[in-house]
């Protein structure tokens, strides 16, 4: 199973960036809330792991 | 890479708040019903505060410093006019908000089981960026 890892860089403005590999769909969602808080969101960018996981678990489960 | 975001910091709790501002070496007052602030111009209307540095403790400053709650729980810093020059300005807050983060943040990854792998201060030509990495065990 592939690791989940969850990056955050802050810096000296007040600005951080959150960047989170290997997880999908719902999951990714709830991980990147905890860690937005009430922080003001700039920017947001789904990546290809999030949309393909949840497609796999979908294949799996049609066996 | 699942998904990436950038965000702004938003000063919302005041323990992290606190934590922050003594963590900088500041003995703060904390009045949860406002107390005035002191500025430079004693003519000036006192501006009130929730969280206040006295301007002892702030070399160079024209005034107190302080921190206001707004009816939405935000923190905002109120101070002098003068002192948005004088090194207490958005610079500052923007250090303010650095340390306020990274104790936010790994008391969330406490409180949620997720495992901090590594702490790095990274040297940028815009100042000192906080690189935390956490592991899901699970």
């Amino acid at each position: 199973m592939r690791e989940k890892t969850i990056t955050i860089t802050i810096d000296e403005q007040g600005k951080s960036t959150l960047d989170l590999e290997g997880f999908a769909g719902k999951g990714c969602e709830r991980v990147f809330d905890d860690f937005r808080g009430g922080d003001l969101l700039k920017v947001e960018r789904k990546k290809l792991d999030f949309y393909s996981r949840p497609q796999v678990e979908r294949e799996k489960s049609q066996r | 890479m699942s998904k990436y975001g950038e965000t702004q910091t938003v000063l919302h709790e005041e323990k992290f708040l606190l934590d922050a501002l003594n963590e900088m070496g500041y003995q703060v007052e904390v009045h949860p019903e406002g107390a005035p602030l002191n500025s430079y111009y004693s003519e000036q209307e006192a501006n009130v505060a929730n969280i206040i540095i006295r301007r002892a403790q702030l070399p160079s400053a024209f005034g107190d410093v302080g921190f206001v709650r707004q009816p939405d729980g935000r923190f905002t810093l109120i101070e002098d006019e003068l002192d948005d020059h004088s090194g207490y300005g958005r610079k500052w807050l923007g250090r303010v908000q650095q340390i306020y983060k990274e104790s936010q943040t790994l008391a969330v990854a406490q409180a949620k089981g997720y495992h901090l792998k590594s702490r790095q201060v990274i040297e940028t030509s815009e100042g000192k960026q906080v690189r935390l990495q956490f592991a899901v065990r699970r």
